[in-house]
């Protein structure tokens, strides 16, 4: 089975042929997964934006090749095409891109552009508003009355209706407050879950994707500075901080203490688990 | 990048050029635009030209960049000099094909003036904008207009609002930008089909357009109210506009430089 | 403590229609003072009031009931909110949206000059204010080609400049990176403590609130609980209950039993390292 996304030492220059011309990626090689659940990191300017817009061709690379599901997507308009509707893709405030009377004629952009069949589209956009927990009674109202939280879980529904192979998410929790920021991680999970589909999730916050993703890409001047397991991208939190990035705080605590030459491992990512190691060893270290 | 259309596209520096006041740029470059215009010969164009180079000298622009304001104009100016070229008729005939098109002494001639006309027009009024913030611009013509006040046109609010419109487009573009992008990546077709299938392609980037743009006007106009803006009564400027020797001495050259064409234009026979 | 905004019994309800609420009151009978010098953070949901509050703060909207008062002056007319202004100054969540001049330093300019201050004296303030946020060095650049960070902190300096005592920030950070939201939060408790500004921080980030004097939450238009940062986070339950998170280090520390609420991670790596000081 071909992999849904592969990049072939890609480069891409902003204008290009100039003194002026900027390397945003350079010499990027990598694949996404069938299933995978990849979080990519990097601080502001590190090329992830411009990255993700290679997956499903807005930008073309000005050096290597990008196939997705095996097939190099600059061989004709159709294959471009096809590829746009196999990588979904959601920008960072992705409410910019509500424009229909309804929300359920806005979920249904995108299956429209695919020119499926009514019924198909219908049975898309109720499926979809229900993984972004919209109620049927909402599908019927304009987006602009939505509250900023809702507004964002229509525009999510949108790219999720296309029931693309890959979902591609940008920073999709990106100015929420923390109960917003927990609904929108909860849709991803319960999507992920219902679909077994693969996921890219492009995130500023370490604790999401320690918490989400199973592979981490860390992103830094425009190349790969590292690719591997939550594990083994987190236990390099120095690296880290010298690219502008941290690991999640609950990391920082057992690493400080894992270093001071306590028994506890350094590679903790959420706090129920902080709190059942060290709830052992204290009950353990009296007893 | 779509970032890098630069709108009043400004190149700081510290030259004489950039010190002037912007009112007498404003001025003398409209008039300098107005003589290019009464030269009649080579010899008067070279003293415009000769005036241009001067001016880019005193600016410390990279004539890199100035060759970069050009470039949008190269299709016009190749257009003209070819209809030129082949349009125009007199004086000694250099090549003739087919007893129909021929290539005239008067036709180069002209050819070649038209060129260097628009030449010397764009590099003129691209100085104005690489040496001169667009607020000083915007500035500067508030000042100039103010006198139309007696008139009731409210000058302040005109200038205000072209500030904002020039502080705004870059930002428009972005949006516009991140707006088609989600769109496409919804599988949005804005490339092919006909007339009205193109409109109506449009219709997904212009609404949230207008939507995003009512809100930013309406923070905007909340911020301005924060920072104390309550129209053009009572404020007073950080940068005065003062006329200083620079100006007096720009003034001077170009008066000498309108007395040299006009005596060329005389002394010698008129091409144009 | 001299008080420097008086709030007493405020209510504020939108007029039905402005922006698609239909007689919404955003602000319910808030009572509450913020005093000279101090650094308050609000916290609070999405909608929960917050940035109402703000806005009838700096005389923006005025109390549909109750009043505010700023240094002794109420926010009842639009002469009133014009004073009001000059004291209380305020930087917005969107930095693209508050930034009204095509160069930074003509930007920071445009307060002062509204207020009719001398040219001489605006240069003067306009560089200070730019070297205090640290964007001197930029003070030619055009606004759309800086960072978030860097925006906002410009956004900060035409606040600077116009001398006000107070500054207040709806959720300023909100639409940042981490650096730019370092840069951002470094900058107003340098304000703070260093030249006695009163700020109030409206924020979503549980980790800038800690930095706070006192901490506020808001929840349907009211002031639900207001305390220290370390009373405030010791009540994670209450905090969730109400939409809002405690940071990670304070959350593991009162899972784990410990009675005093830490708020950092150097502060939780000591208390556990103590605990644990057997366990080695």
């Amino acid at each position: 089975m071909s992999v849904p996304i592969e990049l072939r030492d890609v480069s891409h220059f902003y204008s290009p042929g100039t003194a002026m011309q900027v390397a945003a990626i350079k010499n990027i090689s990598l694949t996404i997964e069938e299933g995978e659940f990849v979080g990519i990191i990097g601080h502001t300017g590190s090329g992830k934006s411009t990255l993700i817009s290679h997956f499903n061709g807005l930008l073309k690379p000005s050096k290597g090749t990008v196939l997705v599901d095996g097939e190099d997507i600059s061989q004709s308009k159709e294959v471009l095409r096809a590829a746009r509707f196999k990588v979904g893709l959601c920008f960072q405030y992705p409410e910019a891109q509500l424009f229909e009377e309804t929300v359920a004629k806005d979920i249904a952009f995108g299956p429209k552009n695919m020119k499926l069949p009514e019924d198909e589209i219908a049975r898309r956009v109720a499926e979809a508003a229900k993984y972004v927990g919209l109620r049927p009674e909402m599908l019927d109202k304009s987006p602009f009355d939505l509250s900023g939280g809702e507004k964002r879980r229509a525009a999510i529904a949108g790219v999720m209706a296309m029931e693309p192979k890959v979902l591609v998410l940008d920073e999709p929790a990106a100015g929420l407050d923390p109960r917003g920021k927990k609904e929108i991680h909860e849709l991803i999970r319960n999507y992920r879950s219902r679909t077994g589909s693969t996921v890219v999730l492009v995130s500023h916050s370490m604790e999401d994707i320690a918490n989400l993703a199973d592979r981490v890409i860390v992103m830094n001047h425009g190349e790969i500075a590292m690719n591997g397991t939550v594990d083994e991208v987190f236990s390099h939190a120095s690296d880290l901080q010298t690219m502008g990035l941290n690991v999640p705080e609950i990391t920082r605590v057992f690493t400080a203490l894992h270093d001071k030459g306590f028994d506890v491992p350094p590679n903790i990512y959420s706090v129920k688990e902080g709190v059942r190691i060290l709830r052992a060893l204290l009950e353990g270290g009296v007893g | 990048m779509v970032k890098d259309i630069t709108f009043g596209q400004y190149y700081p520096s510290k030259s004489a050029l950039h010190n002037m006041d912007a009112r007498m740029k404003l001025v003398l470059t409209f008039a300098m635009i107005v003589c290019i215009f009464l030269c009649h010969n080579f010899f008067s164009l070279g003293v415009m030209a000769l005036f241009t180079v001067i001016a880019v000298i005193f600016s410390r622009v990279p004539v890199k960049m100035l060759l970069k304001s050009i470039k949008p104009v190269l299709v016009i100016l190749i257009f003209t000099a070819v209809l030129n070229i082949f349009y125009t008729k007199g004086g000694e005939t250099y090549f003739t094909l087919f007893n129909k098109i021929s290539i005239t002494e008067k036709g180069v001639n002209t050819a070649v003036f038209t060129m260097i006309r628009i030449v010397v027009l764009v590099v003129l009024s691209s100085l104005l904008t690489y040496t001169t913030t667009p607020t000083m611009l915007t500035d500067a013509l508030e000042r100039l207009l103010s006198p139309l006040k007696v008139f009731h046109i409210k000058v302040h609010t005109l200038a205000m609002m072209m500030t904002l419109a020039l502080r705004f487009i870059p930002t428009l573009i972005e949006e516009i930008d991140r707006i088609m992008n989600a769109q496409k990546a919804r599988g949005a077709d804005l490339e092919t089909g006909g007339l009205i299938k193109r409109a109506k392609a449009l219709i997904p980037i212009f609404i949230p357009l207008m939507v995003s743009s009512f809100r930013r006007a309406y923070e905007l106009a909340f911020a301005m109210t924060c920072r104390c803006y309550t129209g053009g009564d009572g404020r007073t400027r950080m940068k005065q506009m003062k006329l200083g020797y620079r100006d007096f001495i720009a003034l001077l050259i170009c008066l000498i430089s309108l007395a040299g064409i006009i005596v060329l234009n005389r002394f010698f026979i008129k091409i144009i | 403590m001299e008080k420097l905004i008086e709030i007493k019994n405020l209510t504020y309800t939108y007029e039905p229609d402005e922006e698609g609420q239909t007689g919404y009151t955003a602000v319910k009978n808030v009572s509450l003072d913020i005093n000279k010098g101090e650094f308050v953070a609000v916290l609070g949901h999405n909608g929960s009031g917050k940035s109402t509050l703000a806005k009838l703060m700096n005389a923006i909207f005025e109390p549909t009931e109750g009043t505010v008062t700023v240094k002794g002056i109420p926010s009842v007319s639009e002469e009133n909110g014009d004073r009001i202004r000059r004291i209380v100054g305020m930087v917005f969540q969107n930095p693209d949206n508050q930034i009204v001049a095509t160069i930074v330093e003509d930007d920071v300019a445009f307060g002062p000059e509204n207020l009719g201050v001398e040219p001489a004296e605006i240069r003067r303030r306009v560089d200070e204010a730019l070297k205090t946020v640290n964007m001197y060095e930029h003070r030619e650049r055009e606004p759309h080609r800086l960072s978030g960070g860097q925006k906002q902190r410009v956004a900060i300096a035409g606040v600077l400049a116009m001398r006000t005592e107070c500054m207040i920030l709806d959720e300023p950070t909100a639409m940042l990176d981490p650096k730019g939201r370092q840069e951002v939060i470094n900058t107003v408790l340098r304000l703070n403590k260093e030249q006695g500004m009163t700020v109030v921080l409206i924020t979503h980030f549980m980790e800038e609130a800690v930095l706070a004097d006192r901490v506020l939450i808001m929840d349907g238009g009211s002031v639900i609980s207001q305390g220290t940062p370390r009373e405030i986070f010791s009540k994670p339950g209450f905090l969730r209950e109400h939409g809002l998170d405690v940071p990670q280090s304070t959350e593991l520390c009162l899972e784990l039993g410990i009675e005093d609420c830490v708020l950092t991670v150097d502060e939780c790596v000591e208390k556990l390292s103590l605990m644990m000081g057997g366990a080695v």
